[in-house]
């Protein structure tokens, strides 16, 4: 209705500014180019400021404007270069303008609606931008990755150093306890699924339940399937970090929303691109561990309880009287090249058409043998404008990955590297014997992880196919309007099937009870969505006011199916259902949402002030009431002073708020478990009890700044607070297990995070061939339980006990706070043990960090250019459960230390939760430009442009953490807690060569 | 403006069209509805599969570590792990931890036992019109009973003194229930099983109103299908409880050693002290395992991680029990090396499928010579016992009237006999305050020589750590 009566309001403004007309006008033409180098800029914008009248550059950057009479400003502006203002006499008729780049990037256009965007120099929001450029600086495995560093406000955690992704990103601190608790991705306009299975390790390391288990939920260094779009085609990402700017997306806004913009094709010559990389992967850090070169080393050290096994390690024959280093030789071993090849095409026809066509193949190696990441990716964008008033644009990528990803994290069975590592003495040999054996562990089951990186094979697959389509008709444009109707729809799906190999000959398998070991596990993801919308703009000389409203309609669908199977028979034959035992099961999913959305904007006092609203109704199948509409609604304003010192070129004060929901995942039902007993059905409530009144979450979030720019375009700065409050907290409280239930889902409680965000843009030198830019990024988010209507719990995330520390939620205190032991009640001799009943509970730290900066310098020295990227994070801390498995049998170099933390243990202290903050060189490229001219030759003449690129990331981490990486956790996929450091994949640092060329 | 007025009303009209039905019905699993409604047979046999299933669950899966870890507390059993040291830190190193599997284990699993009696005790009161018999609804009763009891007396196996929460009757509720002091607890168990027999006594000679049974329940030796079956299999269990009512070591109530026996006999069905036929004494009831499919419930000790401490074992020359026992590869962690292991803790399929005795009539002998011994009946005491010793190989003790040397016999048989079937050697080591530095070296040099589990963390939490037991 209120769309309605917005649409009647701008045509009855129509029909009132129609009926005026222009008195006298003139010709005015003229001619846009880059400053410095002269090339012509196309489809530049040039507007008579105060009016309606506006064109854009030709191919050879010019324009011709019919104009008022008497004199006018000219407005020139072009995403990527700094506008201009340029008074035009009276009686000038020529105007040349050459525009600088914008080299800090001060404007662009930034979304405010499904169908509306703003440039940032109205914005409201601080929205961030990060360019391809910055995307694709230095080779990254996957897209989130790339991202670390480079925006304000947002955690970016990489779980563990396997290969092929397994990141998270988290945006403006915590946003829910148990909802969902990923950003929403939107690729071109379409939501897809950054959903992670489990592929399935859980069968060989039963970790999550201890015993021979079948399925695990966040314990296999689960991969976010974000990953798979390939860096390179993405032409921007801009980044909605919180509810006032994400309220359009409703329940799926809560967690920010990062909107990602592919290339496309454009008019003119064709362009080719092509990239090749060469690189490598290498550990970059390692574990202390003490060095025994003889048994006899081994057996004075440990005593008699080691002689035995020392004694059978010998008749193994085994001790080859040398220190081993397990991981050099395990994850160090020289591996193959890593490489990507990327290719492009961009280009356009007279006859309106569009094209943008790319190809990846990627291949990474992991550290350990057999681990790898492979990726190929295809997409073809194309656009066709159809007449002057109607445009189609298509997107499609398909893109096939394939990874594997080798066994780390916590494990029952002693098949993860690091367990084993841990209670094996150093004199012994794991490798592989010149006979093509490999020597029996005595010290660990007779387990071998170099045997099992040879036979247990981990593929995790993937086809995918992302597509969509846009389509925009101008109903109407005229001088002063504009109504455009717009239509985007499409599909994410893909397949993931993720299969888990042990052949029955390994050591490790023969410990089971049936040797041999499958997994098959196939997802099956069905992303749908569609989108319409109708958006007025009405300009008059005193104001722009935009009307947009329209729909959106989504549709998400999954089917897991997975079996395990136990017991393989016959060598070779990998079918499950040739195992002798077989256990299936399959989860089914079907959400279906849709909504309603509409908003004003209104631009005026000379494009100095923008104020905004607008409201999203959305219902959705999530939620135990399938049928009300839940309204999301924001407000904003941003005002450019018009005052401001002759030093300020822009001083923007803005102001936001708006709302976002989360909705619920699960907990509309208490379900009924099927049970069985020797073959015959029976059922019992399920222990989890449902809330049919079950709803999202609300955030609602007030956001304000400051932007300002100044030093003639060479600084800038952004500051932003923000408080976001989450009320109805989709809570899994834990109930008193005595009741039969273990949790009950409830809406309740409120979640209060509050922050700020700096990025400070400086061009301290730009003197022609030697230039220095800076980046800074500061951002710190505090989040505390400001509501709980029930007792304090232990949510349902991942922990290993209060022994060593597990997130608790408890009103006044951080979600992310560490519950653990903290002391004992009676005093206690050095080596004494304290009672359970006389520890004493309390809290040793927070996961998350204070605060986190990032630090981006471009030097630039003529040809050569240097980039690097310094990651800070202050404080935090992490619960680190390697250093126990390590401390148990005293195989640490340092002994005392391990000796202290199990006395500290055993007194009751927090002895496993350490500080975790760090400093990383995050990226650093050394680029050379070859002159076009030596260029050309080398390439006989086809070449526009040659570049050569050596760059490294991860390269060095300052930390006081003493395990692998400050960055891991076993349990990633949860919105809190992510901080349990259990024998993970050690980290990566990687080196690449790239070659940049354009025909 | 006609185009103008068109795209306004195609906007409408698409915004109208694509406005699909957001209502979506789970179909990966059934709801809580499944259960509710009139109980017809049917429902009653899901209900009935539904409690012995759980009951199953406690030994599978996450449950299967509270036995074994029990055994650990008797340095009976071990599991060896280098990849979960809380095996041995939260055992016979330091102090169980309530917030993690090891020191809130067996507890959850039993309140769903519990839960799920509860549940078809309800549904015994809506039974749908003309389909039970009155005798057949007493039968039911008296069978959920049973049930609901024997998980509460596990429960205090494994907390003793320390309190056991009585769950509330309506099996929706979520508020926390009471703790309850051991003396009322026993006591309370005790009642619930005599309640449930006299349901029981006057259903009769019929079976129980549903008819698929697991042969856990049919097939060793007695079916207790059959009420009167079961009625032994009741009384067997009041007899086991009430040995330890009059063992109680903080109330101890030596009236219940008489009681004890007459139930105790009445289980072995009238037979005479030391008249119990060995080819009886696996008679009884059993888990059986099924390992694999949707089911997935392995015997929990096939494991190759499960050992033997050698070091503590006293199995006498000539004992035939020594088949139960067999060498494993040596593993040593922390200090405790196990060279040996249960013959049925090897990994194989025939070990995962192997059933496991919950309460079998070698047992029930067993418990009626300790109640004997502790009633002063040492003619009989030894009568009983020497029917079980002797049946492995061994010369009869010989009968004298000194308790300690009757208590010393006994355990070492109910250690031989029931080796790896439960946790009744804890509760007996306790009960006679042996599991202490005079009877057992300390296996590390901070061993605690626990003997109970802690409440476990979610009910200390709902409570605001008040977890102290009611007693009135």
């Amino acid at each position: 209705m209120k769309r309605i009566r917005s649409s009647v309001f701008s045509l009855a403004l129509l029909l009132l500014v129609s009926a005026s007309a222009f008195a006298q006008t003139r010709r005015v033409s003229g001619r846009v180019t880059v400053e410095g180098s002269g090339e012509p800029l196309v489809a530049t914008s040039v507007n008579v400021v105060g009016t309606a009248i506006g064109g854009y550059t030709d191919d050879q950057g010019r324009f011709t404007l019919t104009v008022p009479d008497g004199p006018v400003l000219l407005r020139v502006r072009r995403i990527g270069f700094v506008q201009k203002n340029i008074p035009v006499a009276a009686g000038d008729q020529d105007v040349n303008v050459a525009l600088s780049r914008d080299v800090l990037e001060l404007e662009t256009q930034v979304v405010t609606g499904a169908a509306t965007t703003v440039s940032s120099l109205n914005a409201a929001n601080d929205v961030a931008v990060v360019s391809s450029e910055k995307i694709n600086r230095v080779p990254t495995p996957t897209i989130d990755q790339a991202l670390q560093g480079k925006v304000a406000g947002a955690v970016i955690t990489q779980n563990s150093g396997a290969p092929g992704g397994g990141t998270q990103i988290q945006l403006r601190g915590t946003s829910t306890i148990l909802g969902a608790y990923s950003p929403l991705y939107v690729v071109d306009g379409v939501i897809v699924s950054n959903s992670s299975f489990t592929n399935g390790l859980n069968v060989v390391t039963a970790a999550g339940s201890g015993t021979a288990s079948n399925f695990a939920g966040s314990q296999d260094q689960i991969v976010n399937r974000i990953a798979d779009l390939n860096p390179n085609d993405i032409e921007s990402i801009q980044i909605l970090k919180g509810p006032s700017a994400a309220s359009i997306y409703g329940s799926k806004g809560t967690n920010g929303v990062i909107l990602i913009t592919t290339k496309q094709g454009r008019a003119g010559e064709n362009q080719i691109d092509f990239t090749q990389r060469f690189g490598t992967y290498r550990i970059s850090n390692k574990l202390d561990i003490r060095c025994f070169e003889t048994v006899g080393e081994y057996v004075d050290w440990t005593g008699s309880a080691g002689a035995a096994l020392a004694a059978d390690s010998a008749a193994f024959n085994q001790a080859t009287n040398k220190c081993h280093d397990f991981q050099q030789e395990f994850y160090g071993s020289p591996q193959p090249l890593s490489y990507q090849t990327i290719a492009s095409l961009r280009g356009g026809t007279n006859a309106g058409t569009t094209y943008f066509a790319s190809g990846l193949v990627q291949h990474d190696n992991g550290l350990a043998l057999n681990d790898f990441y492979n990726k190929q990716s295809l997409r073809l964008n194309l656009g066709q404008a159809i007449g002057t008033r109607a445009h189609i644009r298509t997107q499609t990528e398909v893109i096939h990955s394939l990874t594997q990803r080798g066994i780390s994290g916590n494990d029952n069975f002693n098949v993860n590297p690091y367990t084993v590592f841990s209670g094996t003495p150093t004199f012994f040999d794991l490798q592989k014997q010149g006979d093509g054996t490999y020597p029996k562990n005595p010290f660990v089951l007779g387990i071998n992880p170099f045997q099992n990186a040879d036979l247990i094979k981990t593929p995790q697959e993937n086809y995918r196919l992302i597509a969509s389509a846009n389509g925009t008709w101008t109903v109407l444009n005229t001088t002063r309007q504009n109504i455009d109707l717009m239509m985007t729809g499409g599909i994410d799906a893909y397949n993931e099937a993720d299969r888990v190999i042990s052949p029955a000959t390994s050591y490790f398998e023969q410990t089971q009870a049936n040797p041999g070991t499958l997994f098959n596990g196939n997802a099956n993801v069905r992303f749908a969505n569609l989108t319409g919308s109708l958006a007025h703009r009405f300009t008059t000389n005193g104001f722009t006011a935009t009307t947009s409203g329209g729909f959106r309609q989504e549709r998400r669908q999954s089917d897991l199916v997975q079996v395990t199977g136990r017991g393989l028979p016959f060598a070779g034959v990998y079918s499950v259902g040739q195992a002798v035992q077989t256990f299936p099961s399959e989860n089914l999913s079907l959400v279906k949402d849709f909504s309603y959305f509409v908003q004003e904007e209104f631009l005026t006092l000379a494009e100095r002030l923008l104020v905004t609203a607008g409201v999203n109704a959305e219902r959705s199948s999530n939620n135990g009431n399938q049928t009300k509409f839940y309204g999301y609604p924001k407000f904003s304003a941003s005002l450019r002073s018009p005052w401001v010192p002759p030093t300020v070129g822009d001083l923007k004060l803005r102001l936001a708020y708006g709302r976002a929901g989360n909705f619920p995942t699960a907990g509309r039902f208490t379900f009924a478990t099927t049970v069985f007993d020797e073959g015959i059905g029976g059922a019992r409530l399920s222990t989890i009890k449902g809330a049919n009144e079950i709803k999202p979450e609300i955030a609602s979030e007030l956001e304000g700044g400051l932007d300002l720019s100044f030093a003639n375009g060479r600084a800038s700065l952004r500051a932003t607070q923000f408080k976001k409050t989450v009320d109805n907290l989709l809570l899994q409280a834990s109930l008193a297990s005595s009741t039969g239930f273990s949790s009950q889902y409830i809406n309740g409680g409120q979640l209060s995070t509050h922050g700020t965000e700096i990025g400070l843009d400086l061009t301290p030198i730009d003197m022609g061939s030697f230039g220095w830019q800076s980046t800074t990024t500061y951002s710190s988010a505090k989040s505390k339980i400001t509501r709980l209507p029930v007792p304090p719990f232990n949510p349902g995330v991942g922990s290993f006990g209060t022994t060593f520390g597990n997130v608790f939620i408890q009103q006044g205190q951080s979600p992310n706070v560490i519950q653990t032991f903290v002391g004992c009640k009676v005093p206690l001799s050095a080596t004494g043990s304290c009672a359970s009943a006389n520890k004493i509970i309390g809290f040793a730290g927070d996961a998350l960090p204070d605060y986190q900066m990032g630090f981006t310098n471009d030097f630039r020295f003529g040809a050569f250019s240097l980039t690097s990227l310094l990651d800070w994070r202050k404080g935090g801390h992490g619960i680190n459960l390697t250093n126990n498995y390590y401390d148990g049998g005293l195989l640490f170099e340092d002994t005392t230390a391990s000796i202290a933390r199990l006395a500290g243990l055993a007194a009751g202290q927090p002895v496993y939760v350490e500080p975790n903050g760090f400093v990383k060189l995050r990226e650093i490229t050394l680029g050379y430009q070859v002159p076009d001219a030596v260029a050309s030759r080398l390439l006989a003449g086809h070449a526009k442009n040659l570049r050569f690129e050596f760059s490294g990331r991860n390269l060095k981490t300052w930390t006081k953490y003493t395990g692998l990486d400050p960055e891991v956790s076993n349990f990633s996929n949860q919105a809190v807690g992510r901080i349990q450091d259990v024998t993970p994949y050690p980290p990566w640092k990687s080196f690449f060569f790239s070659i940049n060329t354009t025909f | 403006m006609k185009r103008y007025t068109f795209a306004l009303l195609a906007g409408v009209l698409v915004a109208a069209g694509c406005k699909d039905s957001t209502a979506v019905i789970p179909n990966d699993a059934p709801t809580a509805d499944a259960l509710a409604g009139a109980l017809t047979k049917s429902s009653l046999q899901t209900l009935a599969i539904g409690l012995m299933a759980a009951d199953r669950q406690t030994f599978v899966g996450t449950g299967s570590a509270y036995p074994i870890l029990a055994n650990i507390y008797t340095r009976d059993i071990y599991r060896l792990d280098p990849s979960e040291p809380r095996y041995l830190n939260e055992t016979i190193v330091a102090t169980p931890d309530r917030g993690s599997f090891a020191g809130g284990g067996g507890w959850a699993g039993q309140y769903v036992t519990i839960r799920q009696a509860n549940t078809t005790l309800q549904a015994l009161g809506n039974p749908s019109p003309n389909v039970f018999s009155a005798a057949e609804l007493a039968a039911a009763k008296g069978f959920a009973q049973t049930f609901k009891a024997i998980a509460y007396y596990r429960i205090l196996e494994m907390r003793d003194t320390i309190g056991v929460a009585l769950q509330k009757d309506d099996p929706t509720d979520t508020n926390p229930a009471d703790i309850i002091c051991k003396k009322n607890m026993i006591n309370y168990v005790a009642a619930l099983l005599d309640s449930a027999n006299t349901n029981l006594v006057a259903a009769g000679t019929i079976n129980f109103p549903w008819s698929a049974f697991p042969s856990g329940m049919s097939a060793f030796g007695r079916n207790y299908r059959s009420v009167p079956n079961f009625v032994l299999l009741n009384r067997g269990w009041k007899g086991k409880v009430d040995v330890y009512r009059g063992l109680d070591h903080q109330n101890p109530n030596p009236a219940m050693f008489t009681a004890a026996i007459a139930e105790l006999t009445q289980a072995l069905g009238g037979v005479a002290p030391g008249a119990v036929s060995p080819s009886t004494f696996a008679t009884g009831m059993y888990y059986v395992f099924v390992p694999a499919g949707t089911e997935a419930a392995p015997n929990p000790y096939s494991d190759t991680r499960i050992g033997i401490n050698t070091a503590l074992d006293s199995l006498r020359a000539g004992d035939t029990r020594a088949s139960k026992i067999v060498t494993r590869s040596t593993v040593t962690i922390q200090g405790i090396t196990l060279t040996k292991t249960l013959a049925r803790a090897v990994p194989n399929a025939a070990n995962q499928a192997a059933p496991l005795a919950v309460l079998r009539d070698e047992e029930l002998v067993l418990l009626r010579a300790q109640a004997e011994f502790e009633a002063g009946q040492f003619v009989q005491g030894y009568a009983d016992l020497n029917s079980v010793h002797t049946n492995y190989g061994l010369a009869a003790y010989v009968p004298g009237v000194d308790i300690n040397q009757a208590r010393n016999d006994l355990l070492y048989d109910k250690r031989y006999s029931l080796l790896g079937e439960g946790v009744q050697r804890l509760v007996d080591l306790r009960a006679y305050s042996r599991l202490n530095a005079a009877n057992y070296p300390k296996q590390t040099a901070t061993d605690a020589y626990n003997s109970a589990f802690p409440i476990p963390k979610a009910e200390f939490d709902a409570r605001n750590g008040n977890v102290t037991p009611t007693c009135n």
